[in-house]
């Protein structure tokens, strides 16, 4: 059988890594074959040195700095959020933010109120036979309305009220007596 | 079985394990100082063997503790620490070296201060850290975990498997290929130097 075959478990038997039926046929091998014994010799020296090398201790100050390193993150997150330096940070932006959506902020439309145009509009004396039909209520043109304003007013004075919104298909008239004001 | 680790101090006996570890879960960070002195190292030299680079490692036994903090209220018992942490650290590995290159060359990592007073100690032992950190270097990255673990943090095979998330004929086939390739450059390297 070519050596090469038994590098493996050479390799796991000089760990104690195989069966014991596996490391009593290796055992054997090794037993009959000069070359594999010295292969088995260097995996177990090498092994050995590795392991040896890798106890010995390490400078105290690399473990410290890790525990110093752990320890004030810790500290720093179990800090109130009042003391840790970004929630100051955090605060100024949200004020910050605040700001600027108060000064951009679109202002809803103020509704004008509608004007109100009082027309005074004297009492027929007499029916006009002539008149079928009424005629049109004289309207004053919306554009400039008329301030409301008290003025003297006859008893018994009828006021024609025309409300003139901010639809201009809407108009409002009504005719009113003064009276009991 | 393999012991994972040596206790020292007042996590002694299982009593006191059990204390200061309800005394981490409260928030007590002096308690939480006593763990992380307890696997520290097994911590931050497994990251350097598999890093080979002291402040990688250090990055790295850093994110393990900060992480075995927050999940202080999962663990039942100290017993299921070392686990964990070599799981833990053996990914933290993995992602670090996923984000970046490793930041100081394999052979330079083994270049750290010793207690060692005579310069003839110290450049002896620099010289063992070097080959052991190049002997590892050779490996493949699954050769080097399942070596790392098995030969030199002492686990057994089945452990290993269940930290690397293996079977155990795949973590033997990586030791045993790992021990061969260790085997000859340590004799490479020490037949060139006579």
């Amino acid at each position: 059988m070519n050596c090469k075959d038994w590098e493996e478990r050479l390799a796991l038997y000089a760990g104690g890594d195989l069966p014991p039926d596996q490391a009593a046929a290796v055992e054997r091998h090794l037993g009959e074959c000069p070359g594999c014994q010295l292969f088995s010799s260097g995996l177990k020296e090498a092994g050995q040195r590795l392991a040896e090398w890798h106890g010995e201790p390490l400078p105290a100050a690399h473990f410290a700095a890790v525990r110093a390193r752990v320890l004030a993150e810790l500290e720093r997150q179990r800090r109130p959020f009042w003391r840790r330096g970004w929630a100051y940070g955090v605060a100024a932006a949200v004020m910050a933010a605040l700001l600027v959506l108060l000064a951009v902020k679109p202002r809803p439309p103020v509704l004008q109120p509608p004007a109100v145009a009082i027309d005074r509009h004297p009492p027929p004396a007499a029916p006009d036979p002539a008149a079928d039909r009424p005629a049109p209520p004289p309207v004053r043109p919306a554009a400039t309305p008329i301030p409301r304003k008290r003025h003297a007013s006859q008893p018994g004075e009828q006021v024609l009220i025309r409300v003139v919104s901010n639809d201009p298909d809407v108009v409002i008239y009504w005719i009113a007596d003064t009276r009991g004001e | 079985m393999t012991t994972f680790l040596a206790t020292v101090g007042p996590m002694d006996s299982p009593e006191g394990r059990s204390s200061v570890l309800d005394a981490a879960k409260a928030g007590d960070l002096a308690a939480f100082e006593q763990i992380m002195r307890q696997y520290e190292r097994m911590v931050l030299v497994t990251a350097l063997r598999l890093l080979g680079s002291l402040a990688d490692a250090q990055d790295v036994s850093q994110e393990v503790f900060l992480k075995l903090y927050r999940n202080l209220g999962k663990v039942e018992s100290s017993a299921a620490f070392p686990g964990w942490l070599y799981r833990v650290t053996v990914n933290a590995c993995h992602d670090l070296r996923r984000r970046r290159p490793p930041s100081v060359p394999m052979e330079d990592a083994g270049e750290m201060p010793s207690g060692e007073a005579d310069p003839q100690q110290q450049t002896a032992a620099g010289e063992r850290r070097r080959v052991l950190e190049m002997s590892l270097r050779i490996l493949s990255e699954k050769e080097r975990e399942a070596l790392v673990l098995r030969d030199l943090e002492g686990l057994s095979t089945e452990e290993v498997a269940r930290v690397l998330g293996s079977s155990e004929a795949t973590v033997r086939s990586q030791i045993s290929k790992a021990r061969v390739k260790v085997k000859g450059f340590v004799e490479r390297y020490f037949r060139r130097r006579v």
